[in-house]
C-alpha cells in the first residue's frame, strides 16, 4: 500500500512538473475549418521559430466547434488560448462572459493596418475583443454562354433575375441554387440579400435601437416569395436542402447558370484549376431590389477567452496571425482572397496570384465590401438563436410546409419568444 | 462437523468480502461516470439555467410546464416515433431475412458474411453523408442512372416524410448488421433435427420456418428490437448531417430538439429537461419489455 501511494505520487508529480512549466511557452488555439485557419495551421512552426512559444492550432469542423467551445466555455476550463470568433457571435460570448478585451494587449502598429470596417466590428463598448482576419462578402457568378444563348444580360436586381432564370431553365439545364438549409451562416447567410434589396428587415429600427421584431412585414414576404421561387421553380432538383456544398457542386458541375455565394465558394466556381466551366463564367455583384443592393458579409477574427490563462501570450499570437508577413503567405498557399489586412492587398505576388484566377475577382470583391452594411445580420446577442428559428421558417416556405405569410408570422412569434417580448 | 461448517463458512465470507473489495473500482466508475453526470442533468431540468438571458438558479417545474404546451416537442415526439418505428422494424425484418439466408450457406463462401457487416463499421457521420449525396439529385447517381431513362426520382429531402423515409434508410442499412448478428448466434442455438424431424413429417419450408424456426427465435428477436428501440431514441448524426432537422422543423426528432434548445437556444435548463423526459421513456419501455423477453423466455 505504500509503495502505491509513493508510485501514486511520483506519478502525479512527473505529469504535473512538465506542465507547469510547459504552461507559458505553450498555446492551444481552436479554429474551425476554412482557407485561412488551414493555412495557419501549416505556419505554426513559424511563429514558434519567432517567439519560442509552441502553438498547437486545432483546426476541427464547425458544427463541432460551437459545441467544443460552448463545453469549455461554460465550464471555464482555460484549455483554449485563442479562439475562432465569428463577428456574429462576438456581443454574445462578450455578454455570457467569455471573451477578455485584448485593447491594451495589441499595438497601433497591428490595428492600423487592418481594414477599418471589419475592426470596428469586434470593437463592443469602447473595448477591442477580437482581430479579424476575415471578410467575406456576398458576390455571384454567372455562366456568359448560358446568358447569351438566352439573349439576356448580367441580372441587376433579384426582379430581373426571375425573368432571366424563366430564360435559361430548361428541363437539362437549372438557372440558379441559393443555400436553402436552415441555420444563421447557412440560408441565413444569403436570404437577407433579398430581404434587404426588397427593403425588408428584422427589426422596426434597428440603428436606432428600436428591437421590436418587424420580419413579418409586407417586404419580407415578397422577398420570401421571391427566394422561394427562384429556388423551386428554377434551381435544380432537390435545391430545397441545398447548402453551400451542393451549390457549390451544381455551380462546377455546370447544373446552374447563377450561384449567389460568398467570396469562399464564387473563387472556386471561377477557379480554372477547380471548374471546368471557369473560363464561361463571370463575376457581378449580387442582385439589388427597390431598397439598393446590400452584400451579404460575414467577419471572423481571432479572440482571447476570459478562462486563457496567458493572455499576453494569445495576443501575441494573434498579432502574428494577422500579420502582413503571415497573411500573405497564407493568400499565396491557400485560396484565401478575403483578407482584411490592408497591405497585403498591395503584395504583387498576391494581386498577381488571384487576377490570374479571374480579373474581376479582388476588384468586384472590394465593390461588394464598400456596399456591405455591418449589420447586415444584426450584431445582438441573440442573433444567433432568431438566425436559427428565422432560417427553420424560410426553409418551411420554401418546401412547402407554410406559405411565406404563416412562415414569417411563426418567425415573428419566435422572435418575440426569444427576445422574452 | 461443526468445526468443518464453520471454517467453510469462514473462507466463503473472505471470499466474497474479497470480491465486493474487487467491485470498488467498477462501482466508482459507473458512479462517476454515470450517475454524476444523470444527476446534473435532473438538477439543471429543474434549474432556469440559460447561457445568455442570466441564471437566478430559481429551481422548480417550469420547464416541465412548459413542455405540455410545446407544440415543436410534440412534433418531434412524432418524428422520434416514426424514426424509432419504421427503422427498428426494417432493421429487425432484413437483419432476420439476411440471417435465415446466410445460414444456408455452407462452404468457402461463409466468408461472404462478412460484407453484411462492413455498414455496421461504417461510422454515423460518414454513413449520413454517403446517403446525403445519394439523396440528393443534382449529386447522385442513381438520379444520373434514371435521368438516362427519363425517368425523375423525386427529392427526397425536401419533404417531411421524404426525409423521414431518407433517415431510416440510412439508418437501417448501417443497423441491419446487428439485427443479423444476433439472429445468426440464435440460429446456431437451435437443433437441426427439429427441422429434420418437420421435414420427415411433410413440412414444407415455409411451414417449418413459420411454426418451428420462428417461434425459436422470439426471445433473441425480442432483445434486438429493445436494443435497437433504445438506441433509436438517440437518433442524432442522420438528422444533423442530412437534414438539418429541415424541411422547416419537420425532421427535428426529439432527441435532436433538445440540442437545439441547449446549444441553439442557450435554453440549457429546457434541453435538460426534454433529456430528463426522454431518459424516463426509454427506462419505462425497456423496463417492461425487458419484463415481456423475461416472460418469453421462461
Amino acid at each position: 500500500m505504500k509503495h502505491l501511494r509513493i508510485a501514486a505520487l511520483a506519478a502525479s508529480l512527473a505529469l504535473a512538473a512538465p506542465f507547469s512549466a510547459v504552461q507559458a511557452t505553450e498555446l492551444n488555439v481552436v479554429m474551425f475549418g476554412m482557407p485561412y485557419t488551414n493555412g495557419l495551421a501549416k505556419l505554426a512552426g513559424d511563429f514558434e521559430a519567432q517567439t519560442g512559444i509552441k502553438a498547437n492550432i486545432d483546426v476541427i469542423g464547425q458544427d463541432v466547434f460551437e459545441n467544443r467551445i460552448t463545453l469549455s466555455f461554460t465550464g471555464g476550463t482555460g484549455d483554449i488560448d485563442v479562439v475562432h470568433t465569428p463577428v456574429i457571435q462576438v456581443q454574445r460570448w462578450i455578454k455570457a462572459g467569455w471573451l477578455q478585451p485584448m485593447t491594451d494587449l495589441v499595438s497601433k502598429d497591428t490595428t492600423s493596418d487592418i481594414l477599418a470596417g471589419p475592426l470596428g466590428a469586434y470593437d463592443v463598448n469602447g473595448d477591442q475583443w477580437a482581430l479579424p482576419f476575415f471578410a467575406g462578402v456576398g458576390l455571384m457568378s454567372y455562366r456568359e454562354d448560358l446568358l447569351k444563348k438566352a439573349g439576356a444580360g448580367v441580372p441587376q436586381t433579384w426582379e430581373e433575375m426571375l425573368d432571366v432564370a424563366a430564360k435559361i431553365k430548361t428541363d437539362d439545364q437549372a438557372a440558379i441554387a441559393l443555400r436553402a438549409v436552415p441555420g444563421q451562416g447557412f440560408n441565413m447567410f444569403i436570404f437577407p440579400m433579398v430581404m434587404r434589396a426588397y427593403g425588408g428587415s428584422f427589426f422596426k429600427d434597428y440603428v436606432n435601437g428600436d428591437l421590436t421584431p418587424a420580419i413579418n412585414s409586407p417586404e419580407n414576404v415578397q422577398a420570401l416569395k421571391v427566394y422561394t421561387k427562384l429556388i423551386n421553380d428554377y434551381g435544380p432538383a432537390g435545391a430545397g436542402n441545398f447548402n453551400f456544398a451542393e451549390v457549390n457542386a451544381a455551380a462546377k458541375n455546370g447544373q446552374i447558370a447563377f450561384a449567389v455565394e460568398g467570396t469562399g465558394i464564387i473563387s472556386q466556381i471561377v477557379d480554372p484549376a477547380k471548374s471546368k466551366y471557369a473560363d464561361v463564367t463571370g463575376i457581378a455583384l449580387p442582385p439589388g431590389g427597390p431598397a439598393g443592393r446590400s452584400p451579404a458579409i460575414g467577419v471572423h477574427g481571432m479572440g482571447i477567452p476570459a478562462s486563457a490563462k496567458n493572455a499576453e501570450a494569445s495576443a501575441k499570437f494573434i498579432e502574428w496571425a494577422v500579420s502582413a508577413e503571415t497573411v500573405a503567405k497564407i493568400a499565396m498557399s491557400e485560396s484565401f482572397p478575403d483578407f482584411t489586412t490592408s497591405s497585403v492587398a498591395e503584395n504583387p505576388d498576391v494581386v498577381a496570384k488571384y487576377a490570374a484566377i479571374h480579373p474581376d475577382f479582388l476588384k468586384t470583391r472590394v465593390a461588394a465590401l464598400d456596399l456591405a452594411i455591418g449589420h447586415y445580420r444584426p450584431l445582438i446577442p441573440e442573433w444567433p438563436t432568431l438566425g436559427l428559428a428565422i432560417g427553420e421558417s424560410v426553409n418551411a416556405a420554401i418546401n412547402g410546409l407554410m406559405t411565406a405569410e404563416e412562415a414569417l408570422e411563426q418567425a415573428e412569434a419566435d422572435m418575440r419568444d426569444i427576445l422574452g417580448q | 462437523m461443526t468445526y468443518h461448517a464453520k471454517t467453510r463458512r469462514g473462507a466463503t465470507y473472505e471470499l466474497q468480502r474479497g470480491y465486493r473489495r474487487m467491485m470498488i473500482p467498477a462501482l466508482l466508475a459507473v458512479g462517476i461516470f454515470a450517475f454524476v453526470p444523470l444527476a446534473g442533468m435532473f438538477g439543471l431540468a429543474f434549474s432556469d439555467y440559460h447561457l445568455i438571458r442570466g441564471t437566478n438558479w430559481d429551481f422548480g417545474f417550469k420547464n416541465f410546464a412548459k413542455m405540455l404546451s410545446d407544440r415543436r416537442l410534440m412534433n418531434s415526439i412524432y418524428v422520434m416515433a416514426a424514426l424509432s418505428f419504421f427503422g427498428v422494424a426494417a432493421q429487425v425484418i432484413i437483419g432476420t431475412a439476411i440471417a435465415v439466408g446466410l445460414q444456408k450457406i455452407t462452404g468457402k463462401w461463409r466468408v461472404g458474411r462478412v460484407l453484411f457487416l462492413l455498414p455496421y463499421a461504417v461510422p454515423h457521420v460518414a454513413v449520413a453523408l454517403i446517403w446525403l449525396s445519394l439523396f440528393t439529385p443534382t449529386l447522385s447517381p442513381i438520379n444520373a442512372f434514371f435521368a438516362l431513362f427519363d425517368v425523375t426520382i423525386p427529392a427526397f429531402l425536401t419533404s417531411q416524410n421524404g426525409a423521414i423515409f431518407a433517415i431510416v434508410v440510412a439508418d437501417t442499412w448501417t443497423n441491419f448488421p446487428f439485427a443479423m448478428l444476433i439472429i445468426m448466434a440464435a440460429l446456431q442455438g437451435i437443433s437441426p433435427d427439429l427441422e429434420e424431424a418437420a421435414a420427415i413429417d411433410g413440412a414444407t419450408r415455409i411451414k417449418t420456418f413459420i411454426f418451428i424456426t420462428l417461434p425459436l427465435l422470439v426471445p433473441a428477436l425480442l432483445m434486438v428490437t429493445l436494443f435497437r428501440f433504445i438506441d433509436s431514441l438517440k437518433h442524432f448524426p442522420m438528422i444533423f448531417v442530412m437534414t438539418k432537422g429541415g424541411p422547416g422543423r419537420s425532421s427535428q426528432a426529439t432527441n435532436y430538439y433538445a440540442y437545439i434548445q441547449t446549444f441553439g437556444n442557450e435554453n440549457v435548463a429546457y434541453g435538460a429537461a426534454i433529456a430528463v423526459m426522454l431518459f424516463l421513456m426509454a427506462a419505462l419501455i425497456s423496463y417492461y419489455v425487458a419484463k415481456l423477453n423475461q416472460r418469453v423466455t421462461t
